[in-house]
């Protein structure tokens, strides 16, 4: 059987048209992928056709060649085509349909808080670790040397009724400040030291302004060439960059602790009222925020270090005060209540 | 804290500055002032008036229509309300333009058809007493038209100071006018003091004990009226200083302690019998205090006693026996020196705490034991009348305060404040303080302290008397130098905020409650845990050491719970108590869930917490640390039997995890909570991170299921798969877990997933199906487990 193929241009040309108006009639990508195959594939129409080349006469094969190319370029470039309008259409039918309202909160957004009350001694303790500062920390049930005696606090000391100590049967106590750490730092560590001891005091008193648990910091420098002076700027610096106020008044008034020698208060400008004088600065327009000191000599004494050679600087200060002047808390005892709508205001 | 009233300082040493300004001064010099306050508020125009006369009002039955002389021709028709009005009276005039302290002005009015030019006081009206429903009626000799704050003395400031220990010389109006004489560098005046004695001879005194007495003084006064009225002046002083007035020998002796600082005692002499000794109390001897309370005297306590019985506590309180009355004639007066030591503590032991006991627990002065009996003598006489005798005095000069010389150097002074104190100022602050300088270089100087001051005993005191005269706000601010130091900072050691920032993220919000907690607490969260109590615990409630933190945890979720918040995730951080010793106060960590997984929302359904919540986070927490920790069955008295597990570390335990009993929830009203509790030690140690190389090659995964017994611990198969350390072990993985339906009872399948990778090839099947079969072996022979 001689092949009737019966190939010419017209014919391509044909086949190129009914391809082309295939594709111009699909609108979707398996159909378009079945028109390829019927014209492209290893079957397809033209793939046929270029087959039957080498049956055609010399004369004609360049030419029918030529045209099948053409007309494969054709085809492939209006499929290529179509193929991205259709993938465009069917993105943009996708997305339609993938559309969300992202004002939607997320998926269990809920953190936790830490306390106010250790929001602000992380906040105190890393401005003193940051200079140089090392954390100490002590046990709260502290015996009589370290909490008092040690601390020139002797037996029958006015100071120990004004602590209102909580006892235990047997003479240990609640510690009442966290100045024994200072003890304990001392009596294992060299001169020169530089730390801060944060932590629980307890005190036996409860009323509207006091809790029977508080919390201290405590700082201690010793040192061969340190002074009152550098003391007072240390203490300016800190309550400066705490508040949050370069230009915030700072004074210092004499005091009397016994583990001091000369003692000092340190009041700050009332950050209510901006010293105008209210309710909270009892209208003095002034706060008091802080103890300090050179550590009296029989203190430094008692630890063994020599108080001539060294000199000790201290400072105390209760966290919860800081706490309630930075944040406006206007109530000790909310602090140990644990209510959720006081908590959560200090994540 | 004490009281002194500006008038009165004033009389000793007078700085011409307001009373705001010396208030402040004194608070910068160490004396803090607590608060000034008026003793009257203001008004003005209101004087002295006369009533010449006094009739009823025409046209009102009970109000009286009266001229009032207010000085010279100057006559005013007042009308008044007031029942004692009468003719003759001398009575407060308020004048038409007067505005009074409770807001009224008082104005020319029409009343009842008469006029009236002013109004007549009582003194509630001029806010200086309380309650009075009548109006003042003054001396008959005040002065008419005189400024009613000068005739009773209004223009004056109660200042309330808050004394600190060191300071007991400033508990009288002596030792403020001192401080405010060395501070303003003006003299001060003491009042004139003068008595005449009669030869008469004092009761015989003995002191036994003149180690607690070393100055005992007594005088008598003979043939006294205790009856009559003390002058208005010491009245007005008295009152304004918050005494409350007695009989005029005592209202002296408070007076004299108030001026001077000495605690005086006066004795009715009649009822003296034989002799007075100072000595220790006997065992057992009981005395009536003058606050009515019978008390039976410990050996260590000083007494004052005759031949018979205790007349009083030494400087603490009388007898009532003894006491003065108002009948009393003759009187013993003691003034006295007791040491601070042996007075410290005996009030307190007896409930006591009087004016009298704070001063000598904190010293008093041992100088002005004379002049005090002197000065009480002086106003007795002048006001009582009576005779005074001699002054008998025991002394044993040896056991007074030793008032030993201090040496101050200027290097000294350089080196505790940082600055040099120019040495004329120095030398004219000590002798203004009252210092004896009894020996001076160029730059030292030695001073002895005067008997007042108990607080000056080193060359830091002397310090701070300069450091607080110069003004502490005036002394220079420096920086403090530091040596620079790198420090250690092991990488691997975790931090407290570490653990809880982490606990914050994952949704749990940080309380802190009591360290003490009720015996009710203790005895339900664990009854074998070192019970330790406080001897003086605020409340019953608060009266145990913790020894755990879950009764907070507890106590915080049914607070919130109480205020409607249902969903709860609370941790806490703090030491927990298993003995007094330091090594027996432990940091813990707990944690407590309860309600639904996550707050009402859009995204997903309320699933509520289960044991499974609690301890996912705790072991993420866990992932934190290098730590491996284990999860066994274990009971605990407020957890639930079957959903508690004891979590150790090196078959050591260190905390709990597990749901609360049902019996305890129900016994606080508390809903289903998961409680989680761990040394914090534990949880602190993290890890350095070291490198191992990881395989080129593919992973091969394969599912094994097995049938086995339900009461094994799947963590037991998985732990002893991982022992069996097969060579190109991963790691093995649970997925799926069941029982029920198509299972046999008793029974569960459970499903693993093991993954296999060499670091040289990627594994064959035979490689790997004979490593299955070692582990499904394994599992049949351990745990009689069946492959499915």
């Amino acid at each position: 059987m001689v092949a009737a193929l019966f190939v010419s241009v017209k014919m391509i040309n044909d086949v190129t048209q009914k391809a082309k108006s295939a594709i111009d009639n699909t609108n979707d990508l398996v159909n378009l992928d079945k028109i390829r195959v019927e014209f492209l594939g290893k079957k397809g129409r033209l793939t046929v056709i270029l087959k039957e080349l080498g049956k055609l006469s010399k004369e004609e094969r360049p030419k029918i060649g030529k045209a099948i190319n053409q007309a494969k370029f054709i085809v492939q470039d209006l499929l290529c085509k179509r193929k991205n309008q259709l993938e465009a259409i069917e993105l943009e039918k996708r997305l339609l349909n993938e559309k969300i309202d992202v004002s939607l909160p997320g998926r269990n957004v809920e953190i936790g808080g830490l306390h106010p009350v250790t929001i602000t001694l992380k906040r105190i303790q890393s401005l003193f670790v940051k200079n140089g500062f090392k954390v100490e920390t002590g046990p709260e049930i502290e015996d009589d040397f370290h909490n008092f005696s040690a601390l020139n606090i002797p037996e029958h000391h006015p100071a120990r009724t004004m602590h209102d100590t909580f006892y235990f049967d047997e003479g240990s106590v609640l510690r009442t400040h966290t100045s024994p750490v200072q003890i304990r730092t001392m009596k294992n560590q060299k001169p020169p030291v530089r730390i801060i001891a944060p932590g629980k005091v307890y005190r036996c008193d409860s009323d509207i302004t006091h809790t029977p648990m508080f919390h201290q910091l405590e700082g201690l420098i010793i040192d061969k060439d340190v002074n009152f002076a550098q003391l007072k700027g240390l203490l300016i610096d800190f309550l400066r960059t705490y508040f949050e106020k370069q230009d915030l008044k700072v004074r210092f008034r004499p005091s009397y602790f016994p583990f001091t020698e000369p003692s000092a208060e340190a009041d700050i400008e009332c950050v209510i009222c901006d010293g105008e004088g209210c309710r909270v600065c009892k209208k003095t327009g002034w706060l008091e925020v802080l103890g300090c000191g050179v550590v009296h000599p029989n203190v430094l004494n008692s630890v063994k270090i020599d108080s001539e050679k060294y000199t000790g600087l201290a400072f105390g200060m209760g966290i919860e005060r800081l706490a309630m002047l930075r944040y406006g808390v206007n109530d000790l005892r909310l602090f140990f209540e644990n209510d959720i709508r006081f908590l959560r205001q200090f994540k | 804290m004490a009281s002194d009233l500006t008038t009165w300082l004033r009389e000793w040493v007078n700085p011409k500055i307001s009373d705001e300004a010396l208030a402040e001064r004194l608070t910068m010099a160490g004396l803090e002032v607590d608060s000034i306050v008026p003793v009257a508020p203001y008004f003005e125009n209101v004087v002295v008036g006369y009533v010449m006369s006094c009739e009823k009002h025409p046209n009102a039955d009970k109000l009286s229509l009266c001229q009032v002389n207010i000085g010279e021709n100057n006559n005013l028709q007042i009308i008044c309300g007031a029942v004692n009005i009468r003719a003759n009276l001398k009575v407060i005039v308020a004048m038409v333009g007067a505005i009074l302290p409770n807001g009224l002005k008082i104005k020319k009015a029409k009343i009842r058809g008469v006029e009236s030019f002013g109004m007549i006081c009582s003194e509630v009206e001029l806010g200086i007493a309380d309650d009075s429903n009548s109006i003042s009626e003054l001396d008959s000799d005040a002065p008419i038209g005189k400024n009613i704050r000068k005739y009773l003395d209004l223009d004056d400031n109660i200042i309330e100071l808050n004394i600190t220990p060191n300071r007991a010389d400033c508990f009288s109006v002596l030792g403020v006018a001192r401080e405010v004489s060395a501070n303003y560098g003006l003299p001060f005046k003491m009042p004139n003091i003068s008595v005449s004695a009669q030869g008469i001879s004092s009761i015989k005194t003995n002191v036994s004990n003149t180690t607690a007495c070393p100055k005992y003084l007594t005088r008598s006064i003979l043939g006294i009226d205790n009856t009559v009225e003390i002058p208005k002046w010491m009245v007005d002083k008295l009152m304004r200083s918050g005494q409350v007035l007695h009989s005029p020998v005592v209202d002296i002796i408070n007076y004299v302690l108030l001026e001077l600082g000495q605690p005086m005692h006066a004795f009715d002499a009649l009822k003296i019998n034989g002799s007075i000794e100072v000595r220790n109390a006997k065992l057992g001897e009981k005395c009536e205090l003058l606050n009515e309370t019978i008390v039976t005297l410990q050996g260590d306590t000083l007494v004052i006693s005759d031949d018979e019985k205790v007349l009083a506590i030494a400087g603490v309180i009388g007898s009532m026996l003894s006491s003065t009355q108002p009948n009393s004639i003759d009187i013993l007066l003691e003034s006295a020196f007791f040491n601070p030591i042996s007075i410290a503590g005996i009030a307190r032991n007896y409930g006591l705490h009087t004016e009298s006991s704070l001063r000598f627990e904190r010293g008093v002065d041992f100088a002005i034991t004379e002049v005090a009996m002197e000065r009480a003598t002086q106003l007795i006489i002048e006001i009582c009348g009576g005779r005074a005798s001699d002054v008998s005095t025991c002394i044993d000069k040896v056991n007074l305060p030793e008032l030993t010389p201090i040496t101050i150097t200027q290097d000294k002074i350089y080196k505790i404040l940082g600055f040099e104190l120019d040495s004329k100022w120095v030398e004219e602050k000590f002798i203004g303080l009252g210092f004896e300088i009894c020996d001076k270089t160029d730059n030292s100087w030695t001073i002895i302290p005067p008997s007042f001051r108990f607080d000056i005993r080193i060359s830091l005191d002397l310090i701070e008397e300069l450091a607080r005269l110069y003004g502490y706000d005036k002394l220079p601010v420096q920086k403090l130098m530091f040596d620079v130091n790198i420090d250690a900072m092991p990488e691997a050691q975790l931090d407290k905020y570490d653990i809880s920032q982490f606990l914050v993220a994952r949704g749990y919000q940080e309380v802190i409650t009591y360290s003490f907690v009720s015996e009710k607490y203790h005895n339900l969260i664990n009854a074998n845990a070192n019970k330790i109590v406080l001897s003086n615990p605020i409340s019953a409630d608060m009266s145990v050491m913790r020894s755990s933190l879950m009764s907070g945890l507890l106590q915080s979720v049914e607070s919130n719970q109480r205020r409607g918040h249902s969903n709860a995730r609370f941790f806490e951080i703090g030491l927990c108590f298993d003995g007094i010793e330091a090594n027996k106060q432990l940091n813990k960590l707990a944690g407590i869930i309860s309600g639904n997984r996550f707050n009402v929302q859009w995204a997903s359904e309320a699933v509520p917490l289960d044991f499974f919540d609690a301890k996912a986070d705790l072991e993420s927490l866990f992932e934190l640390t290098s730590t491996k920790f284990t999860f066994t069955t274990g009971e605990h008295p407020v957890l639930q039997k079957g959903q508690t597990a004891k979590i150790e570390f090196n078959a050591e335990q260190v905390g709990w995890i597990g749901a609360l009993a049902p019996n305890v929830a129900k016994e606080l009203s508390l809903p289903k909570c998961y409680l989680f509790e761990i040394e914090l030690n534990a949880v602190l140690s993290g890890r350095v991170a070291k490198y191992k190389s990881f395989s080129q090659y593919q992973e091969v995964q394969r599912d094994i299921a097995l049938m086995l017994n339900e009461a094994i611990p799947v963590a037991e198969l998985i732990n002893s798969i991982e022992a069996l350390q097969q060579p190109d072990f991963v790691n093995v993985n649970l997925f799926d877990i069941y029982a029920g339906k198509n299972i046999e009872p008793g029974k569960k399948s459970v499903a693993l997933n093991l993954t296999y990778q060499s670091l040289k090839a990627t594994l064959n099947d035979d490689e790997v199906n004979s490593k299955v079969s070692e582990v499904l072996a394994l599992m049949q022979k351990k745990f009689d487990a069946v492959q499915r």
